[in-house]
């Protein structure tokens, strides 16, 4: 008994400085939808929203410019690679200026709302709704952002957007040490680093979120030209109508 | 351990600052000219904020009237002068509480709530002076290295209490988290004082009257006092420093400022007249905000402060507008005669007349009401309620 309390005391400690890991990754496609191999549709990429840093020894976001730069360049090229075998048309949004800025701000921040509600309330276990449960199990996915998309600039000539988010913390050298002292001492698994990623599928007709992918646990050194390959491989491979082959193993 | 080192730098600054409290604020120190960030914490979080400004100046919040804005640059430029002046751009926001804030790439956001509070153009050069402050100092940078060690050290000493968990490692950890978190908002206080500081040593070199800064809190204090009252509670404290406080209180800073102000300066214009009209094309969005805030006892302080040079007839009808809103019997007898005033004053008010319109119908003089809406839709033909609003007249000429 003594030593349970010990443990649930030094448990409950370490716990206030640091997040359990969870090995969690998720795909869902909305209802009725099919995008076939060289159906001849557009899609639309929006800028990705890149940020990259490293992690303190007590778990705060520590930015780093040097390494977003350089993830930025390396994902982008990447997603060209990748775009022939995505199996229709990439299109990347024209830069927007003035109100046609504030509209693609607003939907971004839009769709940034909407996938974490449907990673918080939908995907992973913890503070899932029953409602949303309740569709999981029929097989259910009715997320939208509204017809306003369709206002978009570079919507009328396209089928699809497609949004992507990365945020990547890894962690310090101290961080390391504590991780590892953590386990080996008291026993508790102190999570190093933070890597999380999502991409998105709208429909710029309807608004209705088509399909959507969220790992909060992704692969690829996106720091690396070959770990965003993997990163961005991760990202898409479950994407509707595509022929990128999947890992063998993560 | 370096949050211990600035705890101490901290603390060792403020005694000298209490010491040199009788003085007047020396000039602020010369400027170093344009700032790059250095090393790869500063880098990171420019580029970070670069990327938050790109998010802001899309921004549907984000107020982009010409004359507005240039008129708020124009003060900062006259209080930190033209060169310093060039390294920020200025976001006005429509939010309607008391905030503003500048961020280390020179981003200095002020909310609508401060525009429609200030009183004077040097009130408002001292706001814009004292967030300038933050950034000359670099505080964000500092509080961000402040709070990293202090969380490793935590970090670090949670480790060591789980090794050895006893209810005694427990409290001492629990005590070392409460002087870390403690210090770090002391630490954050400190930098607020420092910014006054450099703030009104700006004022003081500026044709602006220094005396405005302390006349800010003073009025927020005002403010918050009328709020409490408003509510029923009782007179609100603005000398205790609340652990987690952010700031210094209030009415510490109102001594101090008032103390740092150079005497000479008293004499000097504070520009309420070029303030005032600056944000008159504003002032009735501004009101109709802060009345939704439902905030009874600040919008009537608030109203009644702009009212003190005068009443016009956009004052009257926020006023009736409070009034009206809250709405028990008592208060739509009064928002009725407000809006009296503002109609007597301004017979084109058009949106005056729907207020004493609807505020009649409902205290027993429903034939006034119709004729006051009668006039709201003859004066505003294309308004957005009018199919709303004519449900309340009668069908004139058809007998019912």
């Amino acid at each position: 008994m003594k030593l349970f309390c010990r443990r649930v005391i030094a448990a409950l400690l370490l716990c206030a400085v640091s997040g359990i890991a969870h090995a969690q990754e998720k795909t869902a496609v909305r209802q009725g939808f099919e995008l076939k191999r060289n159906s001849q549709k557009k899609i639309l990429v929006f800028r990705p929203a890149v940020s990259v840093g490293a992690q303190s020894t007590g778990g705060m976001f520590e930015p780093n410019a040097d390494w977003t730069e350089k993830s930025k360049a390396n994902i982008r090229i990447a997603l060209e690679k990748f775009q022939r075998q995505l199996g229709n048309e990439i299109v990347i949004a024209p830069e927007a200026y003035g109100e046609d800025a504030r509209k693609v701000e607003e939907y971004m921040a839009l769709f940034s709302a909407i996938s974490q509600a449907v990673i918080e309330y939908q995907f992973f276990i913890g503070n899932r709704l029953p409602t949303k449960k309740m569709d999981n199990k029929a097989g259910i996915f009715d997320w939208s952002l509204g017809a306003g998309v369709a206002d978009l600039p570079g919507a009328k000539d396209a089928n699809y957007a497609l949004f992507i988010y990365n945020r990547d913390a890894y962690g310090s050298t101290g961080r390391k040490v504590l991780q590892v002292l953590a386990l080996l001492g008291p026993g508790i698994a102190v999570q190093s680093g933070e890597h999380r990623g999502y991409a998105g599928l709208i429909d710029l007709k309807t608004g209705d979120l088509l399909w959507l992918n969220a790992d909060s646990q992704i692969g690829g050194d996106v720091r690396e030209p070959d770990g965003s390959e993997k990163r961005v491989r991760q990202l898409l491979e479950d994407f509707p109508g595509s022929a990128i082959e999947k890992e063998a193993a993560k | 351990m370096s949050l211990f080192h600035s705890a101490v730098a901290g603390a060792l600054a403020l005694t000298s600052a209490a010491a040199d409290k009788q003085t007047v604020a020396p000039p602020p120190p010369p400027y170093a000219g344009v700032y790059q960030p250095q090393g790869v914490d500063e880098i990171g979080m420019w580029r970070e904020d670069d990327e938050s400004e790109r998010k802001l100046a899309a921004s549907a919040l984000v107020i982009r009237d010409e004359k507005l804005n240039a008129y708020v640059r124009n003060v900062l430029c006259e209080t930190v002068g033209a060169d310093r002046c060039r390294s920020v751009r200025i976001y006005i926001m429509r939010e309607p509480t008391i905030n503003a804030s500048m961020s280390p790439n020179g981003t200095l956001r002020i909310f609508s709530g401060f525009l429609l509070r200030l009183r004077n153009e040097a009130e408002l050069g001292a706001i814009l002076g004292h967030e300038f402050g933050h950034y000359e100092k670099r505080h964000t940078l500092n509080r961000f290295k402040a709070a990293r060690s202090g969380t490793d050290l935590l970090a670090w000493t949670a480790l060591l209490a789980s090794m050895a968990p006893s209810y005694d490692a427990r409290r001492s950890y629990n005590d070392l988290e409460l002087s870390v978190y403690g210090s770090l908002y002391r630490f954050s206080r400190d930098n607020e004082r420092e910014a006054d500081f450099l703030g009104i040593s700006y004022l003081n070199r500026s044709l602006l009257r220094p005396q405005a800064a302390a006349s800010v809190f003073q009025g927020l204090m005002g403010e918050f006092e009328a709020s409490a009252r408003a509510k029923g509670l009782k007179k609100p404290n603005f000398s205790k420093i609340a652990f987690a406080a952010s700031h210094p209180p209030d009415a510490e800073r109102a001594a101090y400022l008032t103390l740092l102000a150079a005497p000479a300066g008293a004499s000097r214009d504070n520009g309420a007249d070029r303030y005032r009209g600056a944000l008159a094309p504003w002032l009735p969005a501004f009101l109709s905000d802060q009345i939704k805030l439902n905030d009874f006892g600040a919008s009537e302080y608030i109203i009644n402060s702009l009212a003190a040079s005068g009443w016009t007839p956009t004052l009257w009808m926020a006023r009736g507008d409070l009034y009206r809103l809250r709405g028990n019997p008592r208060d739509l007898v009064n928002a009725a005669e407000f809006y009296e005033a503002a109609v007597q004053l301004d017979p084109t008010l058009a949106d005056a007349y729907r207020g004493l319109g609807l505020s009649l119908i409902k205290t027993g003089r429903p034939s006034d009401g119709q004729a006051a809406l009668r006039k709201y839709l003859e004066l505003k033909p294309d308004a957005a309620d009018r199919a709303f609003i004519q449900m309340m007249l009668p069908v004139q000429g058809v007998g019912q």
